[in-house]
């Protein structure tokens, strides 16, 4: 690591002094793998009952109550609007960015939106593995899965694996991880 | 402080008390323990002051009400409940872990693996002083993120100072059975506090804090009894004095009264909390912290499991040249108030001293490293992001005052106090930097409380890349080295993205190859 000289503001400057100089400029390239297809009706379901209930409450006061707050008739409005953008937006979107990947040393996990977050967790390091259905999610034939590491940085979550396929690598990250001596943390 | 010549009482008994341990200790059918008798004296009056407010509210508001009887039950259901408590939890230690079972109608059994204990800390405070006990708090690494008295703690409250003493030996230096030790194993001192750090007490303003609450409590209080304290006779008399004085002379009498004030309690409180403060190191490879004027810590830090450590330089401190050392370790209580603190390796000290400490813990010294500074992009950032919130702050306050609710000044500071959100936006991207120096990974954040993090590459459990959309137009990302200590997370700010990556590959060697490209 050297250290980096001032530069006057205004003046472009490469990313690195190092990396750059010898090749191109590293990037983290995304996780292999997709999750269901069958993940985007789930999340357009569950997302079209949260706008129909929310909608729905707001129509019905609107139209049974004699003195309905003002400000109801405009979020109402606003509801019809961006709920169905909401529906036809987000589930493609999240399937495009919700990725992962499970190799023999590490879980790699891909999500989010205007944030996004890359998380890589080496299976050595692996507390509990967790496989999750609401029942929605038993629905679509689905199952999330939770990996936990010591650290209060938060878990890697996949949701939206197909059910067998998330049996089959919580299997297969609890028998790694069984195989790995210590108390990872 | 003369920190050499005054043990507090507990330990003076522990260093003269012979350790005999029982032959059957740490075997399969270890003798059961109980609570120090004494507690027996107490608890009940603690619990019953802590009741206090509900018993005095139900015999004076609700003389000759039914509910009267509800208040005088509380208060004998928590006296009980405190004595059963004492008379009925016992613990031992076994080969394995360490089995403590309570309560009398609601039994409560508890086992904690030996291998998981990270920390023993032991606390007296003046309660226990009295009888020179002491509570014993039995840290594991995990990382609670509930509050109180959490599932990874079991908490010994309370036995004499000579058990707290051997519990902490027995409980931390397993590996060396040496337990027919005639006194307290030799330990070599690393640090100990100097009466001359006092001149940074005031700089820490930790006054400030307790002016603060007390106001707050003074102001709920009247306004609880719906009494007006501005309206009280000595105030009129004292604000009726001011009346011809200028403005300027109240506030600027008023903000040195405050300075004055603030300064002194913090000079207090760091008496209270760091005097006798000794750092030592034993045999066994654990790091032992002591001090305390009333309420007396000993923490004790099994070196192996110290993840790192963090330099905390806020502000008012830095600009005199201190700061404060914080260990990073599993199992240490990062909770609020008198628990705050529980990895503190050196109370506020000259920047020099402090270094000279790490150096000692860490067998080197990663934060005299040069950092790597970031890119200017991140300084755009910085600025932009300061003054963004201050000018929503002024735009915010702007509106207020334009519907009449607030006068017009506050938003006038506001508007001048941009000038100061650059400052302080540039003064933060200056801070940012990031090292890797041998096995530790060093960054550096914040301006108002900087904060240079020392992190060992060995106990990251993992790497995790941040980017948001204002951060990808500038082509930058935040690595984030997620450990099982201390915040649990230490974030390296706004690098360039293949800086950032070479960095997190460096630190986790393999780990990352796999999933990077050029």
């Amino acid at each position: 690591m050297s250290w980096a000289p001032d530069r006057p503001i205004g003046q472009a400057e490469p990313v690195s002094e190092q990396t750059t100089a010898s090749a191109g400029a590293l990037r983290l390239r995304p996780p292999a793998h997709r999750v269901s297809r069958r993940a985007i009706g789930y999340w357009t379901a569950t997302a079209a009952i949260f706008w129909l209930l929310l909608i729905g409450l707001q129509t019905l006061i609107v139209v049974t109550a004699d003195d309905a707050p003002s400000f109801l008739p405009v979020t109402l409005v606003i509801s019809c609007v961006f709920g169905p953008l909401h529906l036809a937006v987000m589930p493609q979107w999240r399937y495009r960015v919700h990725r992962w990947e499970v190799t023999g040393e590490a879980v790699y996990t891909q999500s989010g939106w205007l944030k996004q977050q890359w998380r890589i967790a080496p299976i050595s390091r692996i507390q509990t593995v967790d496989v999750e259905r609401d029942p929605f999610e038993q629905l679509f034939g689905l199952a999330k899965i939770t990996v936990t590491t010591a650290s209060a940085a938060g878990p890697l979550r996949i949701s939206g694996l197909a059910h067998t396929e998330a049996l089959r690598l919580a299997d297969e990250l609890t028998k790694t991880t069984q195989a790995t001596r210590g108390d990872a943390t | 402080m003369r920190p050499a010549d005054a043990l507090s009482s507990a330990e003076a008994a522990s260093d003269t008390a012979t350790v005999t341990t029982p032959a059957a200790e740490g075997t399969q059918d270890a003798p059961w323990h109980r609570l120090d008798r004494r507690m027996l004296l107490i608890r009940p009056v603690l619990d019953l002051l802590r009741s206090l407010p509900v018993l005095a509210s139900a015999l004076i508001v609700g003389h000759g009400e039914p509910w009267q009887w509800i208040g005088i039950g509380f208060t004998v259901i928590a006296v009980c409940t405190g004595i059963s408590h004492v008379l009925t939890s016992r613990y031992r230690i076994t080969e394995s872990q360490v089995e403590w079972h309570t309560g009398l109608l609601l039994r409560k059994q508890r086992a904690i693996p030996r291998d998981r204990i990270r920390t023993v800390d032991v606390t007296s405070e003046p309660k226990h002083r009295l009888f020179s006990l002491a509570a014993v708090r039995i840290g594991t690494g995990r990382h609670s993120h509930g509050k109180g008295p959490g599932k990874d703690e079991l908490v010994v409250d309370a036995v004499t100072g000579a058990e707290a003493q051997r519990l902490r030996t027995l409980l931390l230096h397993r590996k060396v059975e040496s337990t027919t030790e005639e006194a307290a194993p030799p330990e070599t001192l690393i640090a100990e506090v100097d009466r001359r750090w006092l001149r940074y007490a005031p700089f820490t303003l930790s006054g400030l804090a307790v002016v603060g609450a007390t106001l707050g409590a003074v102001y709920h209080f009247a306004h609880e009894l719906h009494f007006d304290p501005v309206r009280l006779a000595p105030v009129q008399s004292i604000v009726g004095q001011f009346e011809d004085t200028p403005t300027w002379t109240i506030v600027l009498s008023g903000a040195v009264g405050l300075l004055v004030l603030v300064s002194l309690l913090s000079v207090g409180g760091y008496v209270l909390s760091f005097w006798n403060f000794r750092l030592t190191r034993e045999p066994e490879g654990t790091l032992h912290v002591r001090r305390g004027l009333i309420t007396t810590r000993s923490v004790s830090i099994e070196e192996e499991r110290l993840r790192g450590i963090e330099v905390r330089e806020p502000l008012p401190l830095r600009l005199v040249g201190g700061a404060r050392l914080v260990a990073v370790a599993g199992g240490l209580r990062e909770g609020k108030g008198a628990d705050k603190g529980g990895g503190l390796l050196l109370p506020p000290a000259p920047a020099k001293r402090v270094h000279e400490v790490v150096a000692d813990v860490l067998g080197e010294d990663p934060t005299a490293t040069p950092l790597v500074r970031h890119p200017r992009r991140a300084l755009y950032r910085r600025i932009s992001r300061a003054l963004l919130s201050v000018a929503v702050l002024a735009a915010a306050l702007y509106w207020l005052a334009w519907i009449d609710f607030l006068p017009a000044w506050p938003w006038q500071v506001a508007v001048v106090l941009l000038p100061v959100a650059v400052l302080v936006g540039w003064d933060r991207y200056r801070n940012l930097g990031h090292a890797l120096v041998g096995r530790y990974l060093v960054t550096r954040t914040g301006s108002l409380d900087r904060d240079t993090a020392v992190v060992r590459c060995d106990g990251m459990t993992g790497v995790v890349v941040e980017r948001s959309l204002f951060q990808r137009r500038a082509g930058l990302i935040t690595v984030i080295a997620p450990v099982a200590a201390g915040k649990g997370h230490y974030r390296v700010l706004d690098i360039g993205e293949s800086d950032g990556l070479a960095l997190a590959d460096a630190a986790q060697p393999g780990l990352l190859t796999p999933f990077l490209e050029r």
